[in-house]
């Protein structure tokens, strides 16, 4: 843990950010090229977030300035621990549990932030989401158990190396194709696109947790959001499809599994949040719970 | 009272000037019939989009109030809190005759008759109604206007509060909604 | 109670005299009531059949010094629509409220009273604000109420330094 390794997160934060607000931007072209529509510039995201930055903002209170600052620092943080193409900048902290649990950080900084504001409709939107994150994660936490249970290794690079060098065959969406699906559904859920985006719904509730948020807390919450789908793609892709043996690869996946999430939410409508839960509690859950079975009693994937 | 057009931004205005100006978020509070000429110009056939405009649900996160269509004295007041909740720098885009002058209600008890006695008005958009065309027209104005820095209205109303609360309360008697659902 | 088509008409006519004519539209009927009796009417069409009420409003006939309300009442087994109309007084214009035989009927009693000055005897909120917000003058929709000075007196005009007029050609036969 030398001083290079904090120079080395920070350059991971900022290059994530740029990465994935370009990626954003392109990806509201596609959208709009579904809606035949010529859509906006590729570095419109851009412009956006910095426009939110110049904006003057007012507060609602310490909890919300403290709840939006810890939000940014959770997921800030949590970026550092992701392993890109097999690179860290702390080596050996890439633990699952470690990522799972300093999400939480942000994650609940965020709701903290959200309720402090005091309008009804952002905690509708929080209890929308965390019941959304509560249906998603615990079909994902299985199949993220029974990998674990397989490899006999918690360690985000490790699962991501061992997959590699056997062609695409050997991605675990390939091998457990059953936990593979479910991956991409909870991917679904984790960032938000619909089919399950109730708690951002903005014609119902006002876009939810961010209803009152304006001004340079809005230019947070947008960073916040790039960051923490930077996040959450990386960990389907290093969990499920191989990681990337160089950068450049693994930067290539990132952009197909993140557009062809784009893709399939553009051509979607919405569930309502207890429609969403029960899907997940029926197929998803009842999927992995089936993968896990056969890997861990019926020898699959040895 | 004209909007004064003194221009002696900083260059960090300017540079914001320049992202204000390429990303208009709107909050479109559709009082009148001006809201059903919104979702041609927001779909494929005109794309807003292309010129970094959007729909936002709430006026915090808002740049432009677009008032479409005749406003009483009873949407006034929601009109001036919500304008209130935006934050700097915010424009108000008045929509159709009805906020110039009335329009067909130009003698109804009930609808005020000129918006810029009571919000800072930086562009109207004349017409009944106009055509997404007019719209996406005096939009690329109004990018203009903020990118040169003469879209000053929001100052002018800081500058001018007691002229604008006075013609406010000429009008309406008070600001504060009294009614069984806000007590 | 009542199983065909002109049954209600008929008891109607037989314990209370009144007679629902035909309206202008299919399965549309009018009654004409005097003010004293259209309370216990109402209450009688009610127990008839008539479960909804759809609309009670009001009209100003300032020529004959009269406020004449209309009662929309609907049968929802036969479908049929009632208008009960009753006159008022226009000095002096009270009615009993019919919040015990249609609870629904508060909001429209509210509206009659803010927008014409009509007396519900008998209510207890009819007299609470429910559109017009801090009103300063006589009700609105009276028919010698003067929108133009109102609005001259109240709200800012914007100047036109340009009046158009239509240039009037006067035919001379």
């Amino acid at each position: 843990m030398t001083l290079m390794s904090f120079v080395y997160g920070f350059l991971a934060i900022l290059g994530a950010f740029v990465f994935q607000t370009s990626l954003t931007g392109i990806n509201r072209k596609v959208t709009a090229r579904l809606q035949k529509r010529r859509g906006p510039k590729w570095y419109q995201q851009f412009i956006d977030i910095f426009k939110a930055f110049s904006k003057s903002s007012i507060t609602h209170g310490w909890v919300y300035d403290f709840g939006a600052i810890m939000a940014l620092g959770g997921i800030a943080a949590t970026v550092i621990f992701i392993p890109v193409a097999g690179f860290q900048s702390f080596p050996g902290l890439d633990n699952i549990f470690v990522i799972s649990y300093v999400l939480a950080v942000g994650m609940l900084g965020m709701a903290m932030s959200a309720a402090g504001s005091g309008n009804p409709w952002a905690s509708i939107g929080v209890s929308r989401a965390l019941t959304n994150m509560l249906a998603y994660d615990i079909p994902f936490m299985v199949i993220v158990f029974t990998l674990i249970y397989q490899h006999q290794t918690g360690s985000v690079s490790e699962l991501a190396a061992l997959q590699q060098g056997a062609g695409i065959w050997g991605w675990n969406a390939f091998q457990l194709p059953l936990g593979g699906l479910v991956a991409v559904i909870a991917l679904f859920g984790m960032l938000g696109k619909k089919p399950f985006d109730s708690f951002i719904a903005p014609a119902e509730i006002a876009s939810g947790p961010m209803v009152e948020y304006g001004g340079k807390q809005l230019g947070m919450m947008f960073t916040l959001h790039e960051l923490m789908t930077f996040i959450e793609v990386s960990l389907i892709l290093n969990l499920f499809f191989g990681g990337g043996e160089t950068l450049w690869v693994y930067l290539l996946k990132y952009a197909v599994l993140y557009t062809f999430t784009n893709i399939v939410s553009g051509v979607m409508p919405r569930f309502k949040i207890d429609q969403a839960v029960t899907f997940f509690y029926k197929v998803p859950l009842g999927l992995a719970l089936v993968q896990g079975l056969l890997v861990i009693f019926g020898g699959w994937g040895y | 009272m004209q909007v004064t057009t003194k221009n002696d931004r900083s260059l960090w205005e300017v540079i914001g000037d320049y992202f204000r100006a390429n990303s208009i978020w709107m909050k479109w509070y559709c009082t009148g019939c001006g809201a059903i000429e919104m979702p041609p110009t927001m779909t494929s056939r005109f794309d807003m989009e292309q010129l970094g405009m959007g729909p936002m649900a709430t006026p915090r996160q808002a740049d432009v109030l677009l008032i479409t269509g005749y406003l009483s004295t009873k949407t006034l007041r929601r009109v001036i809190y919500s304008y209130e909740q935006m934050q700097d720098p915010k424009y108000v885009v008045g929509f159709g005759s009805c906020t110039l002058n009335g329009g067909i209600y130009y003698d109804s008890y009930a609808t005020i008759n000129q918006l810029d006695q009571y919000l800072p008005v930086d562009l109207y958009i004349a017409g009944c109604m106009p055509r997404p065309e007019a719209i996406m027209n005096s939009f690329a104005t109004l990018i203009e206007m903020i990118k040169k820095g003469e879209a000053r209205g929001w100052k002018h109303y800081q500058e001018n509060y007691d002229w604008y609360k006075a013609n406010q309360m000429d009008s309406l008697g008070e600001v504060i909604i009294h009614d069984e659902f806000h007590e | 109670m009542t199983n065909s088509t002109n049954n209600w008409i008929e008891c109607l006519k037989k314990e209370t005299g009144l007679e629902a004519k035909e309206g202008t539209a299919s399965l549309q009927y009018v009654l004409d009531v005097d003010k004293q009796e259209a309370h216990q009417t109402l209450a009688y069409l009610k127990r008839a059949g008539f479960g909804q009420l759809s609309l009670l409003t009001c009209i100003d006939w300032i020529e004959q010094g009269t406020f004449q309300l209309i009662f929309i009442l609907m049968h929802w087994e036969l479908g049929h629509h009632l208008i009960v109309r009753a006159l008022l007084d226009r000095e002096n214009p009270e009615f009993t409220t019919i919040t015990d035989i249609y609870p629904g009927a508060a909001y429209y009693e509210r509206e009659v009273y803010e927008f014409f000055g009509v007396h519900f005897r008998g209510s207890a909120v009819y007299q609470k604000p429910l559109f017009l917000e801090r009103w300063d003058d006589m009700p609105p929709l009276r028919k010698d109420f003067d929108p133009q000075a109102y609005s001259d007196g109240k709200f800012p005009k914007r100047e036109h330094p340009h009046v158009f007029k239509a240039n009037v050609v006067e035919v001379t036969e």
